[in-house]
């Protein structure tokens, strides 16, 4: 019995000894079937088209520049991926690059032409259940190609994808030219009572070349010295979603009402056009207010208080009126016509499409679920809005 | 009696000379006998090396030479005039006295010898310490003298409720160690418990204070340090007058002090000096570097291989680029330049001074900068293991556990990444909160949470704050001041 | 070290016990009750604050909760109620380990590890309940401050997102399915049962049964405001949020800029859920000690056997974690009601006094 008990107390010396022991060997075999940075493909951004029951990922995928950081900036190569679901395409991108995709760093999901005239949730399901795709990463709506967008050469900075975050910035939603949107506000537009949602609308322009060519890496074959355009983009309009598939689509002026509306604005400008003479507002203070009643016959009420300065009046000024800026009465009418025009169009535009751009099924369900289920089907439609704005001068 | 199995001193100058010849039969022991000028017959013993012999000649010879007295032991005693002196009879103590430094003086007729303080003193100056630097404060050290250690704490605490307790420890080395407490402050069973404790010690010899820890902690194959150190007397006294005990060793200019708490170590002398809010700031700067010491590399390697988040993209994409060419994986680039940093280290503490320079130039440059270039190893990596060097030695005191923590981190975190670290801190955190030494908890005031003690703590009060010594230590008188 | 003073049993019952209840069970409830997750919630930390006082009335006694039944029902009886009690603690740890092993494997990588990298957690169990059971309090006394820091840090992140308008409209779910929710929900809170195992080392105070309960209901209502905060940043697809405290807070614009910080409060929490989820098998080896008597060999050995067995059991059940669930959550939910309400109610009855004041 002594000898057993010696035995045992001897354990945690030799519990400890293995330990380290086993500690050594794995520090320097390391493989739990883990990937480290030297095998990882960081993606920036995914683009997603869809062609007939095809699906094509392009994962925009940084590449470390090396020792040499004096040239600063990331360069990032585009890597394409088809299959029958997304899954596909990614282990697609594995094969051709040898390196594993992580998702981690993925800050963008552009979603092309072809894919949001359908429900988009056939795509973004997948990124929605991988546990490491954030779901705070932004998702954008682009004309034409995805992979065409992601690919190209922007003007502004070493990656489409970096060019379009830039777009996304905190800035530009403050000044209302961008909604920009999460996949999971996405999601939880798509999934909630409302049943829509929207995103930013992204095309890209054409910017002359200073270059005589810049070098593009492909997956089919490493560098090619073609000439290519640099382009510009523009998500100054929103794509309306209902039931997931894009419905409508806002212009840039209808984006900023939408952005007031919505009380995302801080400073931002809008120009009001009457005739050949156009006046330009900065917008310094605003309270959007969206309300719902559903005493008797669901009516909704918006109602928009703005604060303006004149910014521009295309003609020539006094210096005090530059200083100013003090707006006139019939100023403040036109800019208040300006606003009730694009809301009447706004509102057209989202009912015809069936997107509860205000979520109002969702704020009817929330205060009243039996009426919800009275009138989800047809609150859209039957709603007769009554929208007011009041516009004052900064004094 | 036969001189081999002699015990005493019996009054026989030949027989008691002969038996501690036998004793002492190394050659630098010699022996020098005179006679009074009443014929009695005198013998001193002495180690050559170790005893003033001009002392010697001027204090005992010379007035013995003299002497007209009787042989009786209080007579010749008060002729000498050393004021050292005492009776003892055992020969094995004579001997031990005589290795010692101090003369032994036998004589006929006589059952008792004298033993007489002439030792030489060789000391060193006493000089500020160069592992406990204050910018304000005292700059004296501790030296490898016991009796000059002792008269510097004396000279601090003059008060009669200061005990210094001398014990011998090492069969063979028979060196003084110093049981230091104040009376009435520090609890009796902490003495009691030290003291039974360093009379238990078995051992050979004892070149350092530093042997003694092992036989004073309840956990002597701990990672952790469960004594505190210092070689400042100024800090010595302050820990004494906080209720604890401390323990100085002949030889050693390093003292001991127990009951430990790991907030000590997070705690300058200088503190006392600054105001408080500085006082904390730099308390919490010492933490948060000690943290980042041992737990960057280990952090910035899981973050590589495992997990890759913990990075701003920015900087992932700047770190991917300049491990792009590296031979080696994460884990083992982090492990190489730690284990430079270690050589380094090790050699330049050891490396006579005047090659020092060429060192500095060698691990700077050679190594850093053109192992760099060369593509070895890439320049985070030296940046996290400078900074994590630099970071160690912001709490000096704890330099042995941190820098063996750092490297176990490395491991597990090359292992299994951001997860081991964590269970590996939460072992360690087990491992600190059961540790107790003398009733006192090495995390206390932290935990147990001690409210009182937490005013000085990593947080320091201002001194009105401070008015009672700490609750931790459990001492008999809980006022410090009014 | 020998006693938990009352102070440290409020770290537990207030920042410790709630951190258990972060993970799975807010999406749980989505998926139980959908918005009214409230609701379950707060009957259970009711019920079991209630709990929290009937056992907290026998700390004045001094004695371990064996001795108590022993006292009154003879000592084969003491023994056969914590041979059952030690089974059940063992039961109860499955959920939480398993939950925290997919935790592990969620938060601490990127790609999906195997279920051995979980390993260690194991051997840090090992190491922890070797150790007397009392040595909690002094881990308390840290582990609480550490948790009320990552807690606010993970809500200060999060806030900001959430839309508690969400919540609405309340009770939906009607009230049968809220009891049913509430029934399903009652195997993560079991910290009636564990501080059953406490008695005998916890120090009286003058009315520690009161200020428990109160700090239990505290502990109750931070749980309650992470499942507002939770169920308002995700709403209609927070079913599928299922490390509820490693998601809400990834959304604070400061993380576009510095990364991902809020993992610094994220391992935080799971560095306290690594002490809270070893807590059970503590507690198991503590009754182990009990029943067949402690020593510096023997529990060690128990703690072990207990670790060895929960491995495997990890290791068997990892990929049928929902069945798992459903089977011990939702079809066994009994036993939870049996030792973590009914038998936390009835020890009341082995107070010697009854009229004494708590």
């Amino acid at each position: 019995m002594k000898n057993f008990k010696r035995t045992l107390g001897r354990i945690p010396l030799k519990l400890y000894l293995f330990l380290g022991a086993a500690l050594l060997i794995s520090f320097f075999y390391n493989d739990f079937g883990l990937v480290d940075i030297q095998k990882t493909a960081v993606i920036l951004a995914v683009g997603v088209d869809r062609a007939e029951e095809t699906f094509s990922v392009t994962a925009q995928i940084a590449v470390p520049k090396g020792n040499d950081r004096t040239t600063g900036g990331t360069s990032a190569v585009e890597i394409e991926g088809k299959g029958k679901t997304i899954s596909d395409c990614i282990e697609q991108i594995y094969y051709k690059t040898g390196w594993v995709p992580k998702f981690v760093f993925c800050n963008l999901i552009l979603l092309g032409e072809s894919l949001v005239r359908e429900d988009v949730f056939c795509a973004l399901d997948f990124f929605l259940r991988n546990e490491y795709m954030p779901d705070s990463s932004l998702i954008a709506a682009c004309e034409g190609s995805a992979k065409e967008l992601l690919s190209s050469a922007s003007a502004i900075d070493d990656a489409a994808s970096l060019a379009l975050e830039k777009l996304f910035s905190d800035a530009a939603k403050n000044a209302g030219t961008v909604m920009k949107t999460t996949l999971r506000e996405f999601a939880v537009g798509y999934y909630g009572a409302d049943e829509s949602g929207y995103m930013p609308y992204v095309h890209a322009l054409d910017q002359a070349s200073g270059t005589d060519g810049s070098a593009q890496e492909t997956a089919e074959g490493g560098k090619q010295n073609v000439a290519q355009t640099e382009k510009i983009y523009s998500a100054a309009q929103t794509a309306l979603f209902s039931k997931g598939k894009m419905v409508a689509l806002l212009s840039s002026e209808e984006t900023f009402l939408y952005a007031l509306l919505e009380n995302n604005v801080s400073t931002g400008s809008f120009t009001a056009k009457q005739g050949e003479e156009a006046r330009s507002f900065t917008v310094l203070r605003e309270k959007g207010k969206v309300r719902l009643n559903i005493d008797g016959f669901p009516s909704v009420s918006l109602t928009l208080r703005v604060v303006l300065r004149t910014n521009d009046r295309a003609s020539a000024s006094p210096v005090g009126d530059i200083t100013e800026g003090i707006l006139s009465r019939e100023e403040l009418d036109k800019a208040e016509r300006t606003l009730t025009d694009l809301f009447s169009s706004l509102w057209e535009k989202s009912v015809l499409g069936g997107c509860d751009l205000f979520r109002l099924n969702r704020t009817l369900y929330r205060s009243s679920p039996e009426k919800y289920r009275e009138w989800n089907k047809t609150l859209l439609f039957a709603l007769q809005p009554d929208f007011s704005v009041q516009a004052e001068s900064v004094n | 009696m036969n001189s081999a199995t002699q015990t005493a001193v019996t009054g026989n100058l030949d027989t008691d000379a002969d038996a501690l010849r036998r004793k002492l039969p190394a050659q630098d022991i010699f022996s020098f006998p005179f006679r009074s000028e009443r014929g009695i017959r005198f013998l001193v013993f002495f180690a050559d090396p170790l005893t003033d012999k001009e002392l010697l000649g001027e204090q005992v010879v010379r007035p013995l030479l003299r002497y007209e007295g009787t042989p009786a032991a209080a007579q010749v005693g008060e002729n000498l005039t050393a004021p050292e002196r005492r009776a003892e009879s055992a020969l094995d103590k004579l001997a031990e006295e005589v290795l010692a430094g101090n003369p032994v003086l036998l004589w006929e007729g006589m059952d008792k010898a004298l033993v007489v303080g002439t030792k030489k003193v060789f000391v060193r100056a006493i000089a500020e310490p160069t592992t406990d630097v204050a910018v304000k404060g005292p700059r004296e050290g501790f030296i490898e003298d016991i009796k000059i250690n002792t008269s510097l704490i004396r000279r601090r605490l003059k008060t009669p409720a200061l005990r210094i307790e001398m014990l011998n420890v090492g069969r063979r080395s028979h060196t003084f160690v110093a049981l230091c407490w104040l009376d009435g402050i520090t609890p009796q069973k902490t003495v009691d418990e030290i003291r039974s404790k360093l009379r238990r010690i078995d051992i050979d010899i004892l070149p350092d204070s530093s042997y003694l820890t092992h036989f004073l902690i309840s956990r002597p194959h701990s990672l952790l340090k469960q004594v505190g150190t210092t070689e400042k007397p100024d800090i010595f006294c302050a820990k004494i007058a906080e209720g604890r005990v401390g323990i100085l060793a002949d030889g050693s200019p390093i003292a001991l002090t127990l009951p430990y708490l790991l907030v000590e170590d997070f705690q300058s002398s200088e503190d006392y000096f600054v105001p408080s809010n500085r006082a904390s700031f730099t308390r919490i700067l010492r933490l948060l570097a000690l943290f980042c010491a041992i737990y960057l590399p280990a952090f910035y390697i899981a973050a590589q291989l495992f997990k890759l988040q913990l990075f701003p993209v920015k900087l992932l994409l700047t770190i991917a680029g300049s491990i792009q060419d590296i031979p080696l994986s994460p884990s083992l680039e982090m492990l190489l330049v730690l284990f430079v940093l270690e050589v380094i280290n090790e050699a330049s503490i050891r490396m006579p001074k005047y090659v020092g320079m060429a060192l500095s130039v060698v691990g700077a440059l050679v190594l850093g900068e053109t192992a760099v270039s060369a593509g070895f190893v890439s320049t985070p990596a030296i940046i996290i293991i400078a900074f994590s060097g630099i970071g160690l030695y912001a709490v000096p005191n704890l330099i042995e556990t941190t820098s063996t923590l750092r490297l176990i981190m490395l491991l597990i975190a090359g292992s299994i990444g951001t997860y081991g670290i964590i269970l590996f801190t939460a072992y360690l955190l087990v491992c600190l909160v059961t540790t107790e030494n003398y009733g006192a908890p090495l995390l206390a005031p932290l935990s147990p949470l001690i409210k009182h003690d937490l005013r000085d703590a990593l947080v320091k009060y201002d001194f009105d704050a401070l008015s009672r010594r700490p609750v931790a230590l459990r001492s008999r008188n809980k006022r410090r001041h009014a | 070290m020998n006693r938990i003073s009352a102070r440290q049993l409020f770290f537990f019952l207030a920042c410790i016990a709630p951190v258990g209840k972060l993970v799975l069970m807010p999406a749980q409830l989505v998926h139980d009750v959908g918005n009214d997750l409230l609701f379950p919630a707060a009957i259970n930390c009711l019920l079991q604050s209630g709990a929290v006082f009937c056992v907290l009335t026998l700390v004045r006694s001094q004695k371990s909760f064996y001795t108590l039944v022993a006292e009154r029902a003879g000592r084969a009886a003491a023994k056969i109620i914590l041979a059952l009690l030690m089974l059940f603690l063992f039961y109860a740890a499955i959920m939480p380990i398993l939950e925290q092993s997919l935790l592990v494997q969620n938060i601490f990588y990127d790609t999906l590890p195997s279920v051995l990298t979980f390993a260690p957690f194991f051997l840090f169990s090992l190491f922890l309940c070797a150790k007397p059971l009392s040595c909690r309090g002094r881990l308390w006394d840290l582990l609480g401050p550490l948790a009320i820091v990552a807690f606010v840090g993970v809500l200060a992140f999060s806030v900001g997102q959430a839309d508690f308008g969400a919540l609405l409209p309340a009770g939906i779910s009607g009230v049968g399915s809220i009891f049913k929710g509430a029934a399903r929900s009652l195997g993560w809170f079991c910290d009636s049962a564990i501080l059953l195992v406490l008695l005998g080392k916890l120090e009286y105070r003058k009315g520690i049964a009161l200020r428990g309960m109160l700090f239990y209901l505290l502990g109750g209502a931070a749980v309650l405001l992470f499942l507002a905060v939770f169920y308002g940043v995700f709403s209609d697809i927070a079913l599928r949020q299922i490390f509820a405290f490693t998601k809400i807070s990834k959304y604070f614009s400061g993380i576009t800029v510095l990364g991902r910080i809020d993992f610094l409060f994220i391992y935080l929490l799971a560095f306290v859920m690594a002490f809270y989820c070893s807590l059970p098998l503590h507690a198991c080896v503590e009754c182990a000690n009990l029943l067949f008597g402690d020593g510096k060999v023997k529990t060690p050995l128990y703690s072990a056997a207990v670790n060895a067995v929960m491995f495997s059991l990890t290791v068997l059940l990892n990929l049928s974690f929902l069945r798992t669930g459903e089977v011990i959550l939702y079809k066994l939910f009994w036993i939870f009601l049996l030792f973590c309400l009914l038998l936390p109610v009835l020890s009341v009855f082995l107070r010697r006094t009854p009229h004494e004041k708590f």
